[in-house]
């Protein structure tokens, strides 16, 4: 075999600091609970109900703190207002759209809400169609944002907006679950059981699908470029990765979530949606800085 | 302009004569220029001037290099080589980093088809640091902005070639138009081959290279303990303010 040793080179820095994943954990966490508002108030499902105030609360308040979030890890902060003037607008970046779309969102998440807090049932089920997809491309823009870097095998792939969408609901979901899980243990009208029950079955049924993504990006790197066997081989030598994301975070959770001893326990409901609500985050932390840790010089 | 007939059928342009071309620019608008660079490693000799004369020129500060060279050695004494890859902005047709900018920082100049950086409207969210294959931007710690190499941009616009092209003592670097058939660059890159690095991801890349070495072009290196290298291949990244994810190697 030829010896080959690199004497010299200049690799760059990371330019990013942990607020990147922090505001995708946010933004994600937002939309999957504003999505979940909408369940009753657009798509009616009674059982939900009670779930549509706190949910949609929730979702704002996140959203204050995932903007936050993305202007500190600017490095010139006090010039974020560029990403909002029209003629800097750049239609081939996700993020300028990006920008236009964590501006609007709030606002109509904030007027949604004033209308369900007055219970106006009708203005609030048209405004509730027509922020539905605004947060779904709030949190698809950032997997466009990832997708979109052909530089990077890790990023470089079309399932990364639907694996983006997929656990920012799974996590407002396991958040949601916390809430009402205090909710229902403080307040004295209590919940219908029947909700607690159609949670943990949304959460079982999109925490296989996030395994489907996983596997799918598994395969398809394994057998991809040099630099996406290298992404791969890399993210399974990573004990965050391996044991924090996908053992701690979705094969637990999902064994807690179905086996029928721990199922109908509340404490074990609690203890899954946490450990899910910290798997998401790790997912966001090892998409982002597995990417970084292959280099391009 | 005067025609050569191929032997299967098809004309072959020729360079046009100096008349004609002092006519055509007296026309009309000037031409659209395209800057292009072509490194020779058959000539260079790895001996830092272009990396010394790019920092001095553009005030780059200590420990950030906008153009660098990288070096390889290869082979078991007796059998040795030394290797070196000149680094830069590649200044690509389609500029990935101009792509991803939300707030149009950086831009693919028209007129002669440079990739500049407006350092006013940079708002650092380093996205375009992210979105190069080439791992050729940085953050200029002191300007606080995105940083790269612009094939002095100050200097050509004066009609001056870029300070590394001044700089280099073999004359491995030519600099020129690659549009113009009788340029410099233009006559050298039709008489020898040239590669660009990285070709498959469609970025068409304008600094060509002439018998670079496979090991320095790629991304990662292939050897035998090809799996072995990518876990040691991270610890070269220096991320200071992504310490706490590096803690512990």
């Amino acid at each position: 075999m030829m010896e080959a040793t690199v004497l010299y080179n200049v690799p760059h820095e990371v330019p990013w600091k942990v607020y990147i994943p922090l505001y995708f954990y946010f933004t994600g966490l937002s939309a999957g609970s504003f999505i979940l508002s909408t369940l009753s108030t657009v798509f009616g499902i009674k059982r939900f109900k009670p779930m549509a105030l706190p949910a949609a609360i929730i979702s704002f308040l996140l959203l204050l703190l995932a903007p936050a979030c993305l202007i500190l890890d600017l490095q010139q902060p006090t010039r974020f207002w560029h990403t909002l003037v029209p003629e800097y607008f750049n239609r081939m970046s996700a993020l300028s759209f990006g920008s236009w779309l964590l501006t609007a969102y709030p606002i109509a998440n904030l007027i949604y809400i004033y209308y369900i807090f007055v219970k106006n049932d009708r203005v609030t089920r048209i405004l509730g169609m027509i922020t539905v997809p605004l947060a779904i491309f709030v949190h698809a823009y950032t997997g466009f944002a990832f997708a979109l870097v052909r530089a990077r095998a890790w990023w470089h792939s079309a399932l990364m907006p639907g694996y983006f969408l997929t656990s920012a609901l799974l996590s407002g979901i396991a958040l949601l679950m916390v809430v009402a899980l205090l909710v229902d243990k403080y307040r004295k009208e209590k919940l219908d059981p029947e909700l607690f029950t159609s949670l943990r079955l949304m959460m079982v049924g999109i925490l296989l699908v996030d395994l489907f993504w996983m596997g799918s990006f598994w395969l398809t790197l394994m057998v991809s470029t040099a630099d996406g066997y290298a992404s791969i081989w890399y993210a399974l030598h990573e004990k965050l990765y391996v044991y924090g994301e996908i053992v701690a975070g979705m094969l637990v959770p999902l064994v807690l979530l179905v086996f029928p001893a721990t199922r109908s326990s509340r404490m074990w409901l609690y203890v899954a949606s946490l450990l899910i609500i910290g798997g998401v985050f790790l997912m966001r932390y090892s998409v982002v800085f597995i990417g970084y840790d292959i280099p391009l010089s | 302009m005067s025609k050569l007939v191929s032997p299967d059928g098809g004309t072959v342009p020729q360079e046009p004569s100096p008349t004609e071309e002092t006519k055509s620019i007296d026309s009309g608008a000037p031409r659209p220029k395209r800057w292009g660079m072509l490194v020779d490693q058959r000539r260079c000799i790895g001996c830092h001037s272009c990396t010394v004369a790019c920092k001095s020129e553009n005030n780059v500060p200590l420990g950030y290099w906008r153009s660098w060279i990288k070096g390889l050695q290869k082979g078991v004494f007796p059998h040795v080589g030394t290797f070196f890859l000149r680094r830069l902005c590649n200044h690509c047709d389609v500029p990935p980093c101009v792509q991803v900018c939300p707030v149009q920082a950086t831009v693919r100049r028209e007129e002669d088809g440079v990739v500049v950086m407006y350092y006013g409207k940079c708002i650092g969210c380093g996205m375009c640091i992210a979105a190069c294959p080439y791992d050729a931007r940085f953050f200029n710690p002191i300007r606080r902005t995105a940083d790269k190499c612009d094939f002095c941009v100050a200097r050509i616009d004066q009609g001056l070639e870029p300070a590394c092209v001044s700089a280099c003592l073999t004359g491995a670097l030519v600099f020129g138009d690659i549009d113009d058939p009788s340029s410099e660059i233009s006559k050298k890159m039709a008489s020898v081959g040239t590669e660009v690095i990285k070709p498959e991801l469609g970025t068409k890349p304008k600094v060509f290279y002439i018998q670079a070495d496979r090991d320095l072009m790629g991304r990662i290196k292939f050897s035998n303990d090809f799996n072995d290298e990518i876990m040691e291949y991270h610890k070269h990244i220096p991320s200071p303010d992504a310490s706490y994810w590096k803690k512990g190697r």
